[in-house]
């Protein structure tokens, strides 16, 4: 089953449009579902136009494809249970909140707070991903705690804050403080970041490009083996929280 | 006018000596009257246990503290969201809600009065301003007095009268109502890197010990003639062993006052702790209550801490230091300068943690060993052992043997050897209950006078009507409903108008301060007296002539005059 979701042309499109029921298992069951446009609350096809192709017994037969203008779409895939959600453009902000299982791919750019507490399932990012990708939220101890989050472009700050479990991997580069508080599971980082890893307690972290703004309460470790064969250097930390994370960054600079 | 009938109303009225009437209430302008006329608007009670508002004369719910616990925790926002309806705010938060999550919430459970436990006066004015934005209940501050550097230097001198005219002159300018002290010299000592152990410490540069500042806190309370007495929290809260300095500081108290008791000893349960550290701890609830049962003078809230996430928040800075070293959570600290401080942590309180499991006892134990209900208030020093949402359930526990026998079956399987809880049999009655929610503790606080917490001709008309039918309910094993009952009333009336009915809010209302202005003579105001003044423009930040809460801040109030004896 194939739900296409066309945005229709909107007077103002730059008011963002709050979508928590799109969601396969939602969507299947063909139930009147609304979203917020603003402050109004608008049918699901006064916003886009819907087109259904076929049949699904199972959620993971069902695949939702969003077209158009999606950039201010939020909260798309927000506790999504399983299936598959294609948006062809651009997403806006909390793409993928809570999802437990099931696969989200953006093939252009996520706004803000992407896969945010991921529990399971695959998220991926084609494009550039905004600030805390893959994080928790305000004030929670736990972030992400399970599933995948790919990025091949570049992230904002504190991507994978709080992370407890799962795997993060961004491509490119990250700005301020990706894995900040980190306790568990694993960070990729392709690219350049700043001061990663403040107050991580556990987890690994790996930075192929250069750690800039190193932070000075990790332990060096020496040299091992990075994933690509080539030598890296392992710091233990943050041992001014006595965190026993791991940290391996092919190249850092400390702050002069 | 406003004519409203009650009808058919199962009353109990601790303080009018009515237990179990049916009765009409008859209620005009705002009071309670002998009868209205046809025209009034009629609430069927039929068989409802019906009871004068409730009120709580310990709880946090205003003020930068609590704001605090606000900023520290966004996370506890997530909890309890509803949208606009009606009259009605958009509402959310759990252990720190909004202000008017938390006047909802109490309307629902038909409390009508609320005393914020602890306002620095500084920082009176936010206070205030929470104040104006809790529309459903009459609201007082009690003001801290633990550290004040003025008080503190009278009491070095050995002057009593001067501690109480900066007390009185204090208290009229913050528009407080009571005196609080929070381990008092404790915070301040801390101040100055120290620690004081129990009341007998000095506190570093003042050189006067706790039991001086309780005792003449105590003094000048009775000198002013305050309605309320003073609201104590013992020094060294949460340590092992500290019950031997709880009974030492309830020794100390006089007693000084016919009508009231002479202190307020408050959330009793993180002082009656016994062994010598955390592997040891256990309870000594007994001899704590022994103390109050031999002391008239003395009147305790119980602290009852319940299992589930809360936020702790005290003026006892030291105190969340240690807890948060404990934790390693999120933690706050503040100095309120020359008056007192303060401290911020969230908690979580689990079952299967040992040392919750006994503090969880220590509280249920406090309030059935103490004989009189008059004595032990009904708390859980919101939301510093629990938010008050937990009342009801609390209410059952004390109500069914039953139902505290099956909550012990799940707590930490070694709790049994270090508290008495398993072996008390008593069960608290209706009655006992209206006396611990709102009878006992409108005449703790002194404002029974104004018409707060009874239904006798003239009183305020504050009234909670509960769907309980009494003879149909056997609360020792039907707890359930009890937990119900008092979770929701059937309708709750504020100041004669109906404010909820079955957890609808009905109306925005509009709140009363009650503040307590002691009539001092001019020759003792001590805001003329060159020294304090001197004092004053010399250590604070703000000029004397901003300190004081201006009339903007209070709405609808009451001035409560005393005719102070200096």
């Amino acid at each position: 089953m194939r739900i296409i979701l066309t945005m229709r042309p909107r007077k103002n499109p730059f008011i963002p449009v709050e979508a928590e029921g799109i969601v396969p298992s939602i969507l299947m069951n063909g139930a009147e579902i609304t979203v917020w446009e603003g402050n109004r609350e608008r049918r699901l096809d006064e916003v886009f136009e819907v087109a259904v192709e076929g049949e699904a017994a199972t959620v993971e037969e069902v695949e939702v494809v969003l077209r158009g203008d999606t950039s201010r779409l939020k909260r798309i895939g927000e506790y999504m249970d399983g299936g598959r959600i294609t948006v062809e453009g651009d997403i806006g902000m909390h793409c993928g909140n809570f999802m437990k299982a099931g696969t989200i791919e953006v093939m252009g750019n996520a706004a803000g707070w992407f896969a945010r507490e991921l529990c399971g399932g695959t998220v991926v990012c084609r494009g550039d991903a905004g600030h805390y990708c893959a994080s928790g939220y305000r004030g929670e101890k736990k972030g992400m705690t399970g599933g995948r989050v790919e990025v091949f472009g570049n992230t904002g700050d504190f991507a994978a804050e709080h992370l407890a479990g799962g795997e993060v991997v961004i491509h490119g580069n990250c700005g301020d403080m990706p894995g900040v508080e980190m306790h568990g599971g694993t960070l990729s980082i392709g690219g350049d970041c700043t001061r990663p890893c403040g107050n991580m307690t556990g987890g690994t972290c790996t930075v192929l490009g250069c750690a800039y703004g190193m932070i000075p309460t990790f332990q060096a470790k020496g040299e091992t083996n990075g994933p690509d064969g080539k030598n890296i250097s392992a710091f233990t930390g943050d041992i001014a929280n006595r965190g026993k994370g791991s940290l391996l960054v092919r190249r850092y600079q400390y702050l002069k | 006018m406003s004519d409203l009938l009650i009808k058919n109303a199962f009353v109990i009225d601790p303080i009018n000596r009515i237990n179990g009437e049916i009765m009409d209430i008859a209620v005009r302008d705002g009071r309670i009257v002998e009868d209205v006329g046809q025209g009034a608007e009629v609430i069927d009670a039929a068989g409802c246990l019906t009871l004068p508002g409730g009120i709580d004369s310990h709880t946090h719910i205003c003020g930068t503290k609590v704001n605090f616990g606000r900023y520290m925790s966004p996370e506890d926002m997530r909890a309890g969201r509803e949208a606009r309806r009606g009259v009605k705010h958009s509402i959310s938060g759990y252990s720190v809600p909004t202000t008017y999550a938390n006047s909802y919430r109490y309307a629902i459970m038909g409390y009508t009065t609320l005393l914020e436990g602890a306002m620095a006066p500084l920082e009176a004015r936010h206070t205030h301003e929470e104040f104006s934005a809790t529309p459903l209940q009459d609201v007082m501050a009690n003001t801290l007095f633990d550290g004040n550097w003025g008080v503190m230097e009278a009491i070095r001198d050995g002057d009593l009268e001067r501690a109480a005219a900066i007390v009185g002159w204090t208290l009229s300018a913050v528009k407080g109502f009571g005196i609080k002290l929070t381990n008092p010299g404790g915070t301040e000592a801390w101040g100055y890197g120290k620690d004081v152990t129990c009341i007998r410490d000095k506190v570093p540069y003042f050189e006067v010990t706790p039991a001086e500042i309780i005792e003449t806190m105590i003094r000048s309370c009775e000198l002013l003639r305050l309605p309320h007495s003073v609201h104590l929290h013992c020094n060294n809260l949460g340590k092992p062993g500290n019950y031997a300095c709880t009974i030492e500081t309830l020794n100390l108290v006089p007693d000084l006052n016919e009508k009231r008791q002479t202190l307020y000893a408050t959330h009793v349960q993180f002082h009656s702790y016994g062994g010598s550290d955390w592997k040891t701890f256990c309870s000594k609830a007994e001899p704590v209550a022994d103390t109050v049962n031999n002391r008239p003078q003395i009147v305790i809230d119980m602290g009852q801490v319940m299992f589930g996430k809360t936020t702790t928040m005290t003026a006892d800075g030291p105190m969340e230091f240690n807890l948060y070293r404990l934790h390693h959570d999120k933690w706050s600290n503040h100095d309120v300068e020359l008056e007192t401080g303060s401290g911020i942590i969230p908690v979580l309180y689990r079952r299967k943690n040992l040392v919750n499991s006994i503090m969880w006892a220590i509280g249920l134990e406090l309030a059935l060993l103490v004989k009189n209900p008059w004595q032990c208030m009904l708390t859980t020093d919101n939301p510093n052992g629990a938010p008050f949402v937990k009342y009801p359930e609390i209410i059952a526990l004390l109500m069914s043997k039953k139902y505290r026998d099956a909550e012990f079956a799940t707590v930490h399987p070694d709790t049994g050897s270090k508290v008495v809880l398993p072996a008390l049999e008593r069960e608290l009655d209706w009655n006992e209950i209206a006396v611990m929610t709102r009878a006992g503790q409108a005449k703790a606080l002194g404002i029974t006078g104004i018409g707060k917490g009874h239904l006798g001709i003239g009183a305020e008309a504050d009234i909670a009507v509960y769907p309980l039918k009494v003879d149909d309910i056997d609360p020792s094993t039907e707890y359930q409903r009890v937990i119900d009952g008092f979770a929701q009333t059937k309708w709750t009336v504020k100041r004669g108008r109906p404010v909820s009915r079955d957890g609808e809010i009905l109306v925005h209302g509009e709140n009363t301060t009650i503040w307590v202005d002691p009539k001092i003579r001019p020759e003792r105001d001590i805001s003329r007296n060159p020294r304090f003044v001197e004092m004053f423009n010399h250590w604070y930040s703000v000029r004397m002539s901003n300190y004081p809460v201006q009339d903007e801040y209070l709405k609808r109030n009451l001035r409560m005059e005393t005719e102070a004896a200096i």
